[in-house]
């Protein structure tokens, strides 16, 4: 009976999670989104994310508002947040620290000053 | 001795007839929970409780609880509830294959187990998680659908094996009150089971041909015996107990206990294990195998494997980068988990004999089984160091993701999720931890060896101990360096 409820249960979960949203296909004009990491090759210790944003004729964007997270794509690391960094023609210098070598999924929103959102994931490499 | 059934609340929870459902019933919605989020949640691994849960929480407490406790983890195994609706349906009721009925599949499912673990990077993937829980889930179904006794517990389970053996050193052991009460008992129920949930003896009626009149069958009322065949008046060891207590609950005679002991004293107890090959080798190679689990996650595995590509050869034939990291991790698995260890062993004996001039007297399986026990506590230091370490720097971690998940769900009661919750981890203090787990195993293996050296060779106790000294101190120093190395966790290399 408890695994027949709990099979219950989940199927009602099931209906409850909220869908993902769908991943939106960038139109021609969308801005763009360039990550780069000082130093590089990133290695474990303060460093910092260069993130231009361009338009898509490359024209700079200044003034977004720039969150960035990072995870290990290992279970049971803690991320690293950061962001809120001023821009100059169009490069964000945020402050970050590897925490750990390794396998590093970085999450980059960006939201332009015309309230666009811009989303980018980056996998990249840590050396320790 | 103390008999933890006898203790007030706590006895009578674990003696209650359903006493381990209590404890299964949860994790069972656990593991449901995990496969629900492995295969619907965010493939962040960091972020989901498929991930976060088993490889992190699971595996820490695991070794913690065995070595303070004892084999709670299979007391509480949500894989044997299906188990138990398999046995209601089988009709077979044929024994597991008598070739199979030993540790080697044991060994094969987790040498599989760790294999794939660092292949496919069982710990960056929920999905790839969920699968293995509900490959688990089958697997136990299957085998006891198909078999009389607990076949997927005794002899596949790669967890219940790593329980096991760890579980020799744990401060608890079934036994019994009074052995002669079990010599003079007819119904042995807990090896057979009982007719009923009651301690109360049903003795079939048995006619003038010999044939019964009244017979009483296992019903919905009774309690199983035990499911891997252990008969309690001769349990001397941990190792197949499950704690599943059904042997303390079937007794007519109220003669089963859990008992108190020194930590690993069957560890020198002479006589407590079989002389086995195949024992023997689960046990020192889960050691070798805490060493090798340990050592995917630093860098030089990553040089190591480039060369092995290189030196075979590999790279010419144009592969996918995951069939060489595939190619690179089984040989190097074959080599440390397998070869190495069984060379290692073979050596000590073969130097042992000779240096004590026992050749003659003691068989080279006699000389190698006879230290295996020796092979658990620098094995659980090992595992201990690595697991605690996860559990250490990700406590905190699980927080958060279930706070994400109900959310996802349109439940706010928790609030928001502090992903940064608990801080970052002081980092030395884990090192020193670690380093001390090393340290104790170590000792505890050289104080299990030179008791068993004494026991068999007496005076040439020192030349005995020696070879098997030195192989457990260069585990010891291999396990310093391993673990003195920075941790890099990374997936497939050579895409």
């Amino acid at each position: 009976m408890p695994t027949l409820l709990t099979l219950l249960l989940l199927l009602t979960l099931v209906g409850c999670r909220e869908p993902a949203p769908p991943t939106p296909t960038p139109a021609p004009d969308a801005p763009r989104l360039r990550l780069a990491v000082d130093p590089d090759p990133a290695a474990v210790g303060d460093a910092a994310l260069l993130i231009t944003l361009t338009t898509f004729d490359g024209q700079p964007i200044d003034g977004a508002q720039i969150t960035v997270r990072g995870d290990m794509n290992h279970a049971g690391m803690q991320p690293v947040l950061s962001g809120g960094a001023e821009s100059e023609n169009g490069v964000y210098r945020v402050p970050f620290r590897w925490t750990m070598g390794g396998d590093w999924i970085v999450t980059i929103t960006a939201v332009l000053p015309d309230g666009r959102q811009i989303v980018k994931t980056v996998d990249l490499a840590v050396r320790s | 001795m103390i008999d933890v059934l006898r203790l007030p609340l706590i006895g009578r929870i674990l003696k209650h007839r359903r006493g381990r459902l209590a404890l299964q019933v949860p994790f069972l919605l656990i593991a449901l929970l995990l496969i629900y989020d492995g295969f619907t949640g965010t493939p962040l691994a960091a972020q989901n409780l498929a991930t976060i849960v088993p490889w992190v929480h699971f595996r820490g407490f695991a070794i913690l609880v065995l070595l303070l406790a004892g084999n709670l983890f299979c007391m509480g195994c949500p894989f044997t509830l299906p188990r138990t609706l398999a046995k209601r349906l089988s009709l077979s009721g044929r024994r597991f294959p008598r070739l199979l009925r030993g540790k080697w599949l044991s060994i094969g499912a987790l040498l599989l187990l760790f294999f794939l673990y660092e292949w496919l990077d069982l710990w960056a993937s929920p999905a790839l998680t969920a699968w293995v829980i509900v490959a688990y889930f089958a697997a136990s179904f299957v085998l006891e659908a198909a078999f009389s006794e607990s076949a997927f517990c005794k002899y596949v389970c790669p967890l219940g094996a790593f329980n096991f053996v760890y579980s020799t050193a744990a401060p608890t052991r079934i036994g019994v009150h009074d052995a002669d009460v079990c010599k003079s008992c007819v119904g042995r129920e807990c090896l057979n089971g009982s007719y009923s949930p009651q301690p109360i003896i049903l003795i079939d009626q048995i006619g003038v041909d010999g044939a019964p009149t009244k017979a009483h069958i296992h019903n919905k009322t009774g309690v199983p015996g035990c499911g891997t065949l252990l008969f309690a008046p001769q349990i001397q060891s941990n190792l197949d107990c499950t704690l599943c207590l059904d042997c303390v609950r079937a007794c007519p005679h109220d003669n089963v206990g859990l008992f108190t002991r020194a930590p690993g004293a069957e560890l020198t107890q002479p006589d407590a294990w079989h002389k086995r090959y195949d024992l023997s080798f689960l046990i020192i190679g889960l050691a070798f195998m805490g060493l090798l689990n340990a050592f995917g996650m630093i860098p030089p595995v990553y040089a190591l494997m480039s060369d092995l590509i290189d030196a075979l050869g590999l790279r010419a034939l144009g592969w996918s980068g995951l069939a060489l990291e595939g190619i690179a991790l089984l040989t190097i698995f074959a080599g440390g988990g397998v070869v190495l260890p069984a060379l290692l062993t073979f050596s000590a004996a073969s130097a042992a004999r000779a240096l004590t001039r026992t050749t003659h007297r003691d068989s080279l399986r006699a000389a190698l089984t006879a230290f295996a026990p020796a092979f658990v506590p620098i094995g659980a230091g090992f595992w201990l160091a690595h697991y605690s370490f996860h559990l250490w720097i990700g406590f905190f971690t699980i927080v958060p993701a279930f706070q994400a998940f109900l959310l996802d769900h349109r439940i706010g009661i928790l609030g928001q999720p502090n992903w940064l919750l608990g801080g970052e981890p002081n980092l030395t203090l884990v090192g020193l931890l670690q380093t001390l787990a090393l340290l104790g195993g170590f000792i505890g293996s050289l104080s299990v060896a030179s008791r068993i050296a004494l026991r068999l060779y007496r005076r040439g106790s020192f030349l005995g101990l020696l070879p098997w000294a030195l192989l457990l101190l260069a585990l010891m120093l291999v396990g310093l360096w391993v673990f003195g190395q920075p941790m890099e966790m990374r997936g497939a290399l050579f895409d």
